[in-house]
């Protein structure tokens, strides 16, 4: 199991450096830009030459990248373009924002999408499972930019019972989570909600499953001491996916919202062409779709004992 | 070189005031030419009340303000880290209710005094003195002194700064060798103050010794990047949101780039603009997209916004409780043609462009009829000194004709750059585009994200540039055609042009000076350098509970007098 840990952490941290390459040479080809970005469009070309040297653009790229990822494996990520302060002042405010957003999301779509999931699959075919299957598919494939449109039409525009914006600006409010959390949920929980009915149908059509109902358990214990153990590894797997989907997945809906989280955060700055700031958001998100990915095996070799044992 | 005294009036303002008198000149003209000579706002506004007869009071009195509140307005809330090298006037308006410029444009388009209470230039308009407000106190405790204009003005023109008033004030610069050598071997020059450009006189007054003559010192004063920091401001730190010392009646209580800034009014001393209403201010960054703000207006989480986009104007309208405020301003955009690249080096494909244009129509698909239409020559009907062309007309046979003399009788295609966002202007452009498309031009239209467009601006052969409001014509041909300047962005050269801006520049009498006006005009519209769409208006939205609120010209946020009904 160590070694299986240690092998994936090192899978981690290539992966990472190949990206943050890839990200610099493709953001870094031309320094002039980096000038007019800091300095404005107007600045003039000795203005920006001076900007460059004074801040060791006319370094070689290698020594520039080394320097950067130097400073970056002891926590310092360098300075935003954009807003001109050190980058880990904006990032780790801006991702704790999604940590509790996704988190909320969770707490709302898990349980909701599971209890779905299992109801649907107990019984394939079934009135119950047909109305949940149509409505996870209808939720699941309307995108959120389009359902945060309908639901701020209803409950901002029409109803006014909801605050439009999620700024957050004068301290956390519950109200404002509302809606982001409204628009995400509804857009995931059907893919969760299937992926769950599946499992669920596959594991109720087992020769153990029909040999628990042929003995008399009753109906109830069956699925609760015997099917949803089981049915339940395959849609682990898949919400640990989710945090990662998550982490790409809140910008639409943090944009929209206006919503000050690591989705946003990661658009401005690659709108902006913000380098630093762009580095240490992939970075993150590398971190974080590894490290959930590692979880996951973990996790899965724990609940699933074919693996564990074999 | 002549000069007044301090108390006696420039030797125009009484020919100025016959020239009203006379009907000659408007009462607009007046305040602008007399306030731009050094007499105070008030005091042409009692002038011209004077000779037109009118009661000084008509100046705007509304109904008693009512102090209290915390006004919270949408707007981008951008890093503020040193005024001098501000480019979005957000940025401006972030440090403007704590630091303030010497000169104001207020509402009407004119230079009003700010820090500065008066000033006066010299009959050869090349040497301006600025007598200072007196009883001003920094934050910090510190009187406001000449010390803190000189401090600022030396480093706006030291090119180690960075800052756009190097250009803005470039009549005090002067160009020395460096020593060092480019790669074809020339000497690499240096931009810097011309010694002995800024002289302080006494604690309460500074003159400035221009290389030639410049009437638009005050309005050049009142850009943002003008914003006058403390004297001490590079010592401690030169970050403004870290130490955010300043003259203006509020101080910064909260800071967060990309998401809030919030202000109280200050208590330690009282403002010298006299009353102050509101407790403070919230800047509430929505991001990039309008959606959010509107849907924020709806929810009523904001009282104002910075700026309302043309698009938004009519969904805007739909919430009930919103006033949205409209300026005129002389802020444009320009299909700019560079004359030095191929084909545009041939002035008989940029007459067929032009000859495919119906600028009315421009104004109406892409900006809703709000504003004036362009005439390709950058000068707006606002600026005092404009002259009336007849109008240009759209005549697809002329634009076909003149294609083929130029050899593309088949058809020319080309390709425009332009920016994503605002998105005027890539519809703008899109109009331009289907105008060009009956003579047999086809232009290919590629739009990119700001920043990449701004890399390119001055080189790309065909490109859409939007420029800001000037308030002078003068200013922006001064910026954008005379030959060689930095942001010349056609590489347009013209010598006869350069002399009559020159001659132009040393005209105060803005009616003297549009018959300068009118041969500038005709050349530049005639060389076909740019297609000007149109002039566009500006607005803002509030709720109808934000009172004194106006739009400025260049989108200021003016709230020093704004209170909450």
């Amino acid at each position: 199991m160590i070694i299986f840990i240690l092998r994936r952490l090192g899978i981690m941290a290539l992966t990472m450096v190949v990206v943050s390459v890839m990200l610099f040479l493709l953001l870094e080809f031309t320094p002039g830009n980096v000038a007019t970005k800091v300095l404005g469009p107007y600045s003039s070309e000795e203005q920006r030459t001076l900007w460059l040297e004074a801040h060791g653009y006319f370094e070689p790229l290698w020594v520039r990248y080394f320097s950067w990822l130097g400073n970056f494996v002891t926590g310092d990520f360098g300075e935003s373009v954009r807003f001109k302060v050190p980058v880990a002042e904006v990032l780790w405010p801006r991702l704790w924002n999604t940590v509790v957003l996704g988190f909320w999301v969770f707490v709302v779509m898990i349980p909701l999408s599971l209890l779905l999931g299992v109801l649907a699959g107990m019984r394939e075919g079934s009135a119950l499972d047909r109305s949940i299957s149509v409505t996870s598919i209808i939720t699941t494939s309307i995108p959120e930019f389009a359902s945060a449109v309908f639901l701020a039409a209803i409950f901002v525009f029409w109803l006014g019972l909801l605050p439009g914006t999620s700024t957050m600006t004068g301290g956390f409010d519950w109200w404002q989570l509302v809606l982001p959390v409204m628009v995400l949920v509804i857009y995931d929980f059907g893919y969760v909600a299937r992926m769950t009915r599946a499992s669920m149908a596959e594991v109720m059509t087992t020769p153990y499953i029909r040999t628990a109902i042929l003995k008399g358990l009753p109906y109830r214990r069956v699925i609760m001491r015997h099917a949803l153990r089981n049915a339940l590894i395959a849609p682990f797997t898949v919400i640990m996916l989710q945090i990662n989907w998550l982490l790409s997945g809140v910008i639409v809906v943090e944009f929209f919202f206006a919503y000050k989280g690591f989705g946003a955060l990661l658009l401005e700055a690659s709108l902006n062409q913000d380098i630093y700031l762009i580095e240490a958001c992939a970075m993150v998100a590398v971190f974080v779709a590894a490290a959930t990915q590692t979880f996951a095996d973990i996790g899965y070799t724990y609940l699933n004992p074919r693996i564990r044992f074999s | 070189m002549s000069r007044k005294s301090s108390k006696s009036m420039h030797p125009y303002v009484p020919e100025l005031k016959e020239l009203l008198r006379n009907g000659k000149f408007s009462r607009r003209d007046f305040l602008s030419t007399a306030t731009r000579l050094g007499v105070s706002l008030s005091a042409a506004y009692a002038m011209a009340g004077g000779v037109l007869g009118l009661c000084a009071s008509t100046v705007a009195r509304a109904a008693a303000p009512k102090a209290g509140g915390i006004l919270r307005c949408s707007m981008n809330v951008k890093e503020m880290t040193d005024p001098a090298t501000y480019d979005w006037s957000e940025k401006g308006n972030l440090a403007r209710h704590m630091t303030e410029p010497l000169v104001r444009i207020n509402k009407d388009n004119l230079a009003e005094p700010y820090l500065a209470e008066t000033w006066e230039a010299s009959e050869d308009l090349k040497t301006w003195t600025f007598k200072l407000r007196k009883g001003v106190k920094w934050s910090n405790g510190d009187d406001f002194i000449a010390d803190d204009v000189v401090f600022n003005f030396e480093r706006w023109l030291d090119p180690a700064t960075g800052s756009s008033n190097q250009g803005r004030f470039s009549s005090m610069t002067r160009q020395i060798d460096t020593g060092k050598k480019d790669k074809e071997g020339k000497p690499v020059m240096s931009t810097v103050a011309a010694e002995g450009a800024i002289e302080k006189i006494d604690d309460h007054t500074v003159r400035f010794h221009l290389n030639r003559a410049d009437i638009s010192l005050p309005e050049a004063l009142g850009d943002y990047p003008a914003l006058i920091v403390h004297r001490r401001f590079s010592d401690e730190g030169g970050d403004l949101s870290k130490n955010p010392v300043g003259t203006g009646p509020f101080t910064l209580t909260k800071y967060s780039v990309g998401e809030v800034a919030e202000y109280r009014r200050r208590t330690d001393h009282p403002w010298w603009g006299g009353d102050v209403y509101l407790d403070g201010i919230v800047y509430i960054d929505h991001g990039d997209d309008p959606g959010p703000t509107i849907a924020a207006f709806a929810s009523g989480q904001i009282d104002c916004n910075y700026r309302t986009s043309v698009e938004q104007v009519p969904s805007l309208k739909t919430i009930p409780n919103l006033v949205t405020y409209e300026t005129v301003t002389a802020q444009t955009g320009v299909a700019r043609m560079k004359i030095t690249e191929a084909p545009f080096d041939n002035k008989l494909v940029r007459k067929a462009i032009q000859a495919c244009m119906d600028h009315t129509k421009l104004l109406e698909l892409a900006y809703q009829n709000f504003g004036a239409p362009g005439e390709d020559h950058h000068v707006s009907p606002i600026h005092p000194e404009y002259f009336k062309l007849p109008p240009l007309t759209q005549d697809y046979a002329l634009a076909k004709k003149l294609l083929a003399d130029a050899g593309y009788a088949n058809g020319l295609k080309v390709r425009i750059d332009c920016v994503a966002n605002p998105t005027w202007e890539q519809t703008a452009v899109k109009v331009i585009a289907e105008m060009c498309r009956p003579a047999g031009i086809e232009v290919v239209i590629n739009i990119m994200p700001g920043g990449t467009y701004w890399d390119r601006w001055m080189t790309t052969p065909f490109g859409f540039t939007s420029w800001t409001h000037r308030a002078l014509g003068v200013q922006v041909l001064n910026l954008a055609y005379r030959s060689g300047v930095a942001w010349n962005e056609t590489s347009y050269s013209n010598p006869e042009f350069d002399r009559l801006l020159d001659e132009a520049g040393a005209i105060l009498d803005p009616r003297e000076r549009s018959k300068v006006m009118k041969k500038l005009e005709t050349i530049l519209q005639d060389d076909t350098i740019i297609i000007q769409p149109f002039w566009r208006s500006e607005f803002l939205t509030a709720t109808n509970k934000v009172r004194n609120m106006y739009c400025q010209v260049a989108s200021e946020s003016h709230f020093n007098k704004v209170w909450l009904g």
